[in-house]
């Protein structure tokens, strides 16, 4: 059954393996070798201008047992991810559903909806809700107008600081958004229909029809979503700078700063292995517990 | 995850730096086509100056074409030690008294007495003061751009509105704090603005009294006593409960912590003093607009009857690149910022107070009055002023960004710990640091 190749074949891997290989060199010397090299790092002191020295696992060690920083960026990543996602999350499919029908210039509404998620990571944005949050701010000038109290500082008070960009992070709820209208239009017609038949009420149609059936996009968004949250960086490096008491002070955001400006880039480098481990964990249970709770129309139930 | 990749990248080009740079090792002959590089950390009115000489020296050497970058301060040591992994460092870069001797430890720089006896390097108008700070056990890697000292800016016509005089320049923190309440209660306004935790106060607090935030090796706190710097810290406090200066939720909030001078209060006359590095006082000036009046005066002493608390430091260097193909060019161009007048008039003393005396000269009738202030300033405080300290030890980064700031001065100042518990939390982690420099 093995005959050797013959040279039209050959041919063709050749050129399929040269058409490729932008993406071939991409793989390799942007993703792989860098992954690999960073494996490397994380064992060792390495500050950028003399060559690594192999430390063994005196990284992690100093992570876990002697960073009272590294604990609290832990934690502020954490209560971030769990405040965060789920808020988006709502949003989003809040507003899908609000879009969902089929109304005049119903395109301009999902373009307008989806724009803060295009701009939504960008420096400008940070700037700008920057300038909203701060001491003379709009939002304190909108308190002030309506006579409430308006001397908080947002961004610098340890208590609110963290959530001006919890508030950020839901307002961008644009791509989770449009992943849920495609859902949405996937749920065959006659399922609504035949409810309607049988009288079912609008929450009804809703919680028994439409949230089932949107449960593996909702996996989806979630799973992807907690990854968003578990590496947010920007926000927190114009918005907040980490502070205040390093409230803002997100694992991604503090690995940068260890390994670009205090240039220990093993132990950043240590950090992101840990991060990485963090994140597949998370994501593992998330899979393993939506047995339980995904429905896939294709698979016939107990219940059938 | 796109810094995760930012990490990654940067390893790739460690990892591939015996590679790189092997390069090509033909030499520039003279009079033939050279490119230079060239690289600054500063701000916007430092970029648009310098890239116009740069244009004036192409013109005035049409062999030499030049490319150059520049970035903000941290982003500029980023960039830097990154293409120092890589073997891409430019042939003429911006150098800090804080990294050049950690820089010239790596070979990364390159030696330039032999420029300075061949007269490329031309310092007949220097004083040999103003470049000893560029040398490392006696030979010349860095060369200053401009002298620099720290100093209390004050608002004059706050202080007259105020009816508050002058300080002399032999005044204290005590003193300080008096006038900063006084101005409080006269103007409402605060008396200083943020970014009284500034850790460079800090080394202020102890060069007043004869020691130093590091001792001469590098590998300890030059001081055991933490009273001085609590005692500072108090200070600050009481001056916050007063509101006489911000506290630092508003500091945060609102001033962008001190961190930034475009954004401090003595902008908008919402405070009457600010300290700072005597440089800076042009960047102040430029955002405050015309019709205000601005005093330099030096940083209050430890004690009364203390030595002065200032010193002057070349406020950056320009270095030659170990890396460099054409070290004698990029000589020749520092050459060229050190010494040209029309190239200086151009700059107009914005890196510091030029040290050459035939530039201060020509410059004097041409500069702004802030300028002839920060001159004017540098030149009586430096009759005053304490020694020079030996350059930052390699951990000060780490000092000042993972413990000075996030662990001393916010936790004290947000009330999580008492002033002695931060100042000695401060030297001993401190130490722990610098005992493990080898």
């Amino acid at each position: 059954m093995h005959h050797a190749v013959s040279p039209r074949k050959r041919t063709e891997a050749i050129q399929g393996y040269l058409f490729i290989s932008p993406w071939l060199f991409g793989f390799f010397a942007l993703t792989l070798i860098p992954t690999l090299v960073s494996l490397y790092l994380s064992f060792t002191d390495y500050d950028l201008l003399s060559a690594p020295v192999w430390t063994g696992l005196d990284n992690f060690k100093k992570m876990f047992t002697d960073d009272p920083r590294y604990w609290k960026s832990v934690w502020a990543t954490f209560y971030y991810a769990v405040a965060a996602v789920p808020l988006r999350l709502f949003m989003a499919l809040l507003v899908a559903l609000a879009l969902n029908t089929k109304r005049h210039g119903m395109a301009f509404y999902r373009a307008l909806t989806y724009a803060p998620s295009i701009i939504g990571d960008s420096v400008a944005v940070a700037v700008m809700w920057r300038q909203l949050f701060g001491g003379d701010g709009l939002i304190n000038g909108l308190l002030a107008l309506v006579g409430l109290p308006s001397k908080t500082a947002w961004l610098g008070d340890p208590r609110f600081a963290i959530w001006t960009l919890i508030l950020l992070a839901a307002w961008q709820f644009g791509s989770s958004m449009l992943i849920f209208l495609a859902g949405l239009k996937q749920i065959p017609e006659e399922l609504y229909e035949s409810a309607s038949i049988d009288g079912a009420s609008g929450p009804r149609r809703f919680f028994s029809i439409t949230l089932p059936m949107l449960t593996p996009v909702i996996l989806f968004n979630l799973v992807m979503q907690t990854i968003n949250g578990l590496i947010v960086f920007t926000p927190a490096l114009i918005i907040t700078s980490g502070k205040p008491l390093d409230t803002t002070n997100f694992y991604a955001l503090y690995l940068y700063r260890r390994a670009f400006e205090s240039f220990q880039m093993g132990y950043g480098s240590g950090m992101a292995w840990v991060l990485l481990a963090a994140a597949s964990a998370l994501t593992l249970v998330i899979f393993k517990t939506s047995s339980r709770w995904v429905f896939y129309a294709s698979d016939r139930g107990g219940e059938g | 995850m796109r810094r995760v990749l930012l990490l990654m990248v940067a390893a790739l080009i460690a990892a591939g730096s015996p590679i790189w740079a092997k390069g090509s090792t033909e030499a520039a002959k003279p009079a033939q086509k050279v490119e230079l590089k060239a690289i600054w950390w500063g701000s916007q009115a430092r970029h648009e100056g310098t890239i116009k000489t740069i244009e004036l020296y192409q013109q005035k050497n049409p062999n030499v074409t030049m490319v150059y970058e520049f970035a903000n301060w941290n982003d500029y040591w980023t960039k830097v030690t990154t293409m120092a992994a890589g073997g891409q460092l430019p042939d003429v870069m911006q150098q800090d008294y804080a990294y050049v001797a950690e820089w010239n430890k790596r070979n990364l720089l390159h030696g330039l007495d032999e420029y300075v006896q061949s007269k490329v390097l031309d310092f007949s108008n220097v004083s040999d003061s103003l470049i000893s700070s560029g040398r490392i056990d006696n030979k010349l890697y860095a060369v200053n751009l401009g002298s620099n000292s720290q100093t209390m800016m004050l608002d004059k016509d706050a202080f007259e509105k105020a009816g508050v005089a002058l300080p002399k320049s032999d005044w204290s923190w005590e003193d300080f704090e008096k006038i900063a309440l006084e101005l409080h209660e006269k103007l409402g306004i605060y008396g200083h603005g943020s970014g009284l935790d500034n850790n460079q106060l800090w080394k202020n607090v102890y060069i007043s009294l004869g020691q130093g935030a590091y001792a001469a090796d590098g590998k300890s706190t030059g001081y055991t006593d933490d009273k001085p710097f609590a005692d500072f810290l108090t200070m600050v406090q009481r001056l916050i409960k007063a509101g006489a200066v911000p506290t630092k939720q508003e500091s945060i909030a609102t001033w962008g912590d001190g961190d930034n001078p475009e954004q401090w209060p003595i902008i908008q006359k919402k405070a009457a003093m600010q300290s700072m590095w005597s440089n800076q006082a042009f960047a102040v000036d430029k955002a405050s607009g015309a019709g205000r009046h601005f005093v330099l005066m030096s940083i209050p002493r430890t004690k009364k009857g203390a030595a002065s608390p200032n010193y002057i430091k070349a406020s950056q260097f320009f270095s030659v690149s170990n890396q460099s193909k054409v070290p004698q060019e990029a000589a020749k161009f520092i050459n060229y910022i050190t010494n040209d007048v029309d190239a200086n008039k151009i700059l107009l003393a914005e890196r510091g107070v030029p040290i050459s005396s035939a530039i201060r000269e020509a410059l004097a009738p041409l500069v702004p009055p802030i300028t002839q202030e920060v001159f004017n300033y540098v030149g009586w405080v430096a009759k005053e002023a304490s020694p020079c300290p030996p350059p930052d030890p390699v951990k000060h980064n780490e000092i000042v960004n993972n413990i000075y700031k996030p662990q001393v001065v916010e936790q004290v100042f947000f009330g999580k710990i008492t002033p002695e518990e931060g100042a000695k939390l401060l030297r001993t982690k401190a130490n722990e640091l610098l005992a493990t420099i080898k």
